[in-house]
């Protein structure tokens, strides 16, 4: 160590690496740098360099990563933290920073948005209390109404986004039944559009709280307040066309158009309480959560539970992605989200647990593409963007006046959310590679 | 020879003499006689006795005791107290000694024990007392210092202290207070348990006077005193429906059957039962159908009338109107769902009346009570019937019809009842801030009072398959208990305090009006007089 540097501040010897394009790479030479430097000043180290090689370069914000952990103290803490020698030549990944860097004009619903769906990138599709589904194009331009149900939507969700000229969606709502859409997105009208829905799924005894969809589209499962997760067919025309030709006369007589009801192709027992969420990640795995404290894997071919998680508390929210899609993020009656490992064996334990949340989780989601990122609403109003390297939310999306019924990442880059200020918030420019 | 003549001429009467005696270096002199032979005899008289001796020390009747150890160590200026205090004779007390004079007595103390001009002042006002008795003052030599005026007085007072003091010795005993208390088990192993407050039902504009879950944990209802029954969604705290009856709403209950969603609701003199309008459509068909009064009850209606209620119709509400002829106080289901009894505290000998809801039928409850009703509650397996009065509980059979037992609480004014799920076990709430636990086998005095509320308790409650109960108070609190039940007899049921529930705001001095287990969570709701609910989760 020199003598100055013993003098004026201790410095690091340290090399900045990243995987993003060229515009945004710097140079491949170590340098020395300030010990006590924050986040904030390696990003302007790093935008310097930028600006060095680059006149053009405009300034943004980068979040550095030593040894797969995001740097949140003074790198000096940090790297004291870490047990890193100080002698070696630091290696510092970064990346773009995830913050939403725009907030969209928020899309007035008539009552609460209870649910949302974003994995089309065409479109957002949200669920309502007053019953209606709405198909949005971007913020503020609703292009389709799905009107039928008689209560509350619960639970939405996109069937085959890819599908090619119309798109296939289910609704659950309180009114005990689950309803199958069908429309055109590329359909241009002034006024939204009003549909009615294609099938009526009826079988539950109880409010349908949770709706997944098979990833090929054929089929979808559904958690209900009678503790049960029926699973039913979305095609139009099946094998089971006895039983729609009758329902359909029968519903003919007071309906003007025809709608076909089915029923429950088979039912999955196991929980004790209402089952508050269900994700249907692969071919024959369903995950779903539940109020009597259990995570459960179910295989559909034999309709058993293969494993059961128990979590302790009343759990609302579930998802599965991450590492290997095999991670599980699920929330609930508590403001901490918890991160379960299946593939871990003879343990429980979740391995990350979030808990800067006031109130209850009421949505969690992973980053279709990214390993680490997730977000979670709560009750508190705030909706949490999470990088598994680091134990703090990297943003803080606080647009919501009241509770976040649900959240769900659109297009890779926004963030959107619905609560009981009967609007939907749209977060853009989240860059998360 | 007597006249001094020698009888021989050779004798020479004054030959020089020959001391045998060394005078040189002996100091007395000493004989020359020979030791007599007894001397060297031994003593018959001894033999005898040392033979003695030594045949009791072989027989063993002499012991030789151990040399008695000195204390090695021993206290040198010695206590006198501790002295005495062995001996078991009337001891010496000694008189107190007189405290020493300290650092403000001194002539010339430090600044620090002088007091100010305004302390001075203020020793005024004190009572005789509490003054003290001396004030230090500085002096710049010794001899300056005055004659102290009180001298006289004060070895007066000495003199009456040491006639006056009580001379007796104080025992005292050394207790730790920790191994007074029970051994309870820890909170954290009692967990789940109700903690944190996470949700609020906004929307009553009135004190919330009771509330009542459903079956299946997913609906609450609440009453409120700004007139309005409102149904509320547990999840997400949205209000789903409101019903107006523009009086004071005293008591909600929900069918304990989840396929028949009425509520059974007080106000003034009716109850109504409504239609919640859950459930699908069989359900609500079934309902509807439960929910009507023929239209030919009306002529007996006027014969109903003498009896003091009525069933009728109530299309506003879209439910049933059973009018009494005293403002009703509660209302409470039987298990089965078909059978409810309320309570008119001012209703004398129908001050309790049964009624079934699928046959439209009221019955008295045929037994004389001593004193105001305050609840009626059904037993949750059995066909027994928990009658509170005031001052006791009266448990009846309805089988048999008679009365099995009588629950002496003690309290001065019960105010709520709560039933354990498997029966055996009630707790009862009372005005003066007392909760007792009756365990039916063992007496009919209470098992355990809990004194901890400062104020009255307006309800307590059972957890359905938890171990837990709770009581609220106006206090603005709610208390959890851990309270299990063995099912061995003779194990006493383990009550543990868990946890007090703050949170609620006090209004016209009423805090916690209801507390209710959530049916399947172990969470509870608490109503407030301030217009909220709060869900408390664990």
């Amino acid at each position: 160590m020199d003598m100055d540097g013993d003098v004026e501040e201790r410095r690091v010897q340290a090399r900045f690496i990243t995987k993003l394009k060229p515009p945004c790479k710097v140079p491949h030479t170590s340098i020395a740098i300030p010990a006590n430097v924050t986040r904030f000043g390696l990003s302007t180290i790093v935008n310097s360099l930028l600006k060095a090689g680059n006149d053009e370069w405009e300034s943004q914000p980068f979040d550095f990563v030593i040894d797969g952990e995001l740097v949140r103290l003074p790198l000096e803490q940090f790297v004291l933290a870490k047990g890193i020698s100080a002698e070696k030549v630091l290696e510092i990944e970064y990346i773009r920073a995830v913050a939403p860097q725009k907030e969209d004009e928020p899309s007035l619903h008539d009552d609460w948005v209870s649910a949302v769906d974003g994995s089309c990138p065409r479109f957002i599709f949200t669920g309502c209390y007053d019953s209606f589904g709405r198909v949005w194009k971007a913020a503020g331009e609703c292009t389709h109404i799905l009107e039928g149900h008689t209560d509350g939507i619960t639970s939405v969700t996109i069937v085959n986004p890819e599908g090619a000229d119309s798109v296939t969606v289910a609704t659950a709502s309180k009114d005990q039944s689950l309803r199958l859409w069908k429309f055109d997105t590329e359909e241009h009208l002034d006024q939204p559009a009003k549909i009615r829905a294609y099938k009526v799924l009826r079988g539950h005894n109880a409010s349908v709280q949770s709706v997944a969809a098979q990833a090929s589209g054929n089929m979808i499962c559904s958690g209900s307040w009678d503790c049960t997760i029926n699973l039913w067919r979305t095609n139009l025309s099946d094998t089971e066309g006895d039983l729609v030709s009758i329902k359909k006369r029968k519903v003919k007589n007071n309906v003007e158009e025809s709608q076909m009801e089915g029923e429950a192709l088979s039912t999955l027992v196991g929980h004790t309480q209402c089952v508050s969420a269900v994700h249907w990640p692969e071919h024959s795995t369903i995950y779903s959560a539940s109020w009597d404290h259990s995570v459960r894997r179910w295989d559909v071919e034999t309709g058993k539970d293969l494993s059961n998680i128990f979590c302790g508390k009343a759990l609302n929210c579930l998802h599965v992605g991450g590492e290997g899609s095999s991670l599980i993020a699920a929330g609930g009656s508590d403001p901490i989200l918890r991160i379960w490992d299946p593939r871990k064996p003879g343990t429980s334990a979740p391995i990350y647990q979030f808990s800067s949340h006031n109130s209850w989780i009421s949505a969690c989601k992973w980053h279709a593409k990214s390993l680490f990122h997730l977000l979670s609403a709560s009750y508190d109003g705030k909706v949490m963007l999470w990088d598994l390297r680091t134990a703090w939310p990297l943003a803080i999306i606080d647009s919501h006046e009241d509770k976040v019924l649900c959240a769900d990442w659109w297009k890779g880059d926004s963030v959107i959310s619905g609560g009981v200020d009967s609007k939907l918030c749209i977060s853009s420019g989240i860059s998360v590679q | 020879m007597l006249k001094g003549k020698t009888p021989h001429a050779d004798f020479d009467p004054y030959a020089p003499y020959v001391d045998w005696f060394k005078w040189e270096d002996a100091k007395h002199p000493l004989s020359n006689a020979p030791e007599p032979k007894s001397r060297f005899i031994p003593s018959k008289s001894e033999a005898k006795k040392v033979l003695g001796l030594v045949r009791a020390i072989r027989k063993g009747f002499i012991k030789f005791d151990k040399p008695k150890e000195e204390p090695r160590f021993y206290m040198l200026w010695g206590d006198d107290a501790s002295s005495s205090e062995k001996t078991g004779h009337l001891s010496y007390i000694p008189a107190p000694k007189p405290n020493m004079p300290g650092h403000e007595e001194s002539y010339n103390p430090s600044l620090e024990y002088i007091p100010t001009q305004e302390e001075i002042n203020s020793y005024q006002l004190m009572d005789e007392e509490d003054r003290p008795k001396f004030i230090p003052k500085r002096f710049t030599s010794l001899r300056s210092i005055p004659a102290y005026e009180n001298a006289v007085k004060d070895s007066f007072e000495r003199c009456l202290d040491l006639y006056l003091c009580p001379r007796v010795r104080k025992k005292r005993i050394n207790i730790d207070p920790e191994s007074l208390k029970p051994k309870l088990p820890s909170r954290k192993d009692l967990r789940p348990y109700p903690a944190t407050c996470y949700l609020e039902y906004r929307g009553h504009k009135g004190a919330v006077m009771s509330i009542s879950t459903e079956a299946s944990g997913q609906w609450i209802a609440s009453g409120s005193s700004d007139g309005t029954v409102r149904l509320w969604e547990v999840e997400t705290c949205r209000c789903i429906k409101v019903w107006e009856f523009g009086e004071v709403v005293q008591y909600v209950a929900w069918n304990p059957l989840p396929e028949l969603p009425i509520l059974a609701v007080t106000v003034g003199q009716d109850v109504f039962l409504l239609n919640s309008g859950l459930g699908n459509e069989e359900i609500q068909r079934k309902v509807k159908e439960l929910l009507h009064v023929e239209t030919p009850t009306a002529p007996e209606d006027s014969g109903n009338k003498v009896s003091g209620w009525s069933w009728r119709q109530d299309d506003e509400h879209e439910g049933i109107r059973l009018r009494h002829f005293k403002s009703v106080y509660s209302v409470e289901w039987h298990r089965k769902g078909d059978y409810f009894s309320t309570v008119m505290p001012a209703g004398d000998s129908k001050a309790i009346l049964i009624h079934q809801l699928s046959k439209k039928f009221t019955q008295r409850h045929p037994f004389k009570l001593h004193g105001l009703p305050v609840s009626a509650v059904f037993h949750p397996t059995r066909s027994i019937f928990f009658v509170s009065t005031k001052k006791n509980v009266r448990v009846y059979d309805l089988l048999k019809q008679k009365l099995i037992k009588k629950l002496e609480t003690g309290l001065r004014e019960v105010s709520s009842i709560s039933i354990h799920p498997a029966g055996d076990n009630i707790i009862v709430g009372s005005r003066d801030g007392k909760l007792c636990w009756f365990d039916m086998d063992l007496s009919s005095k209470p098992y355990k009072v809990l004194k901890c509320h400062p104020k009255d308790i307006n309800n307590v409650a059972f957890h359905r398959s938890y171990p837990l109960f709770a009581s609220c108070s106006d206090d603005c609190t709610a208390y959890v208990f851990h309270g299990t039940v063995y099912s061995d007899l003779n194990q006493n049921p383990l009550i543990v305090p868990l946890e007090i529930l703050r949170g609620h705001a006090s209004s016209d001095g009423r805090g916690v009006l209801d507390c209710k287990f959530h049916p399947r969570q172990p969470w509870l709701f608490t109503a407030g007089a301030d217009s909220l609910i709060k869900l408390y989760c664990h």
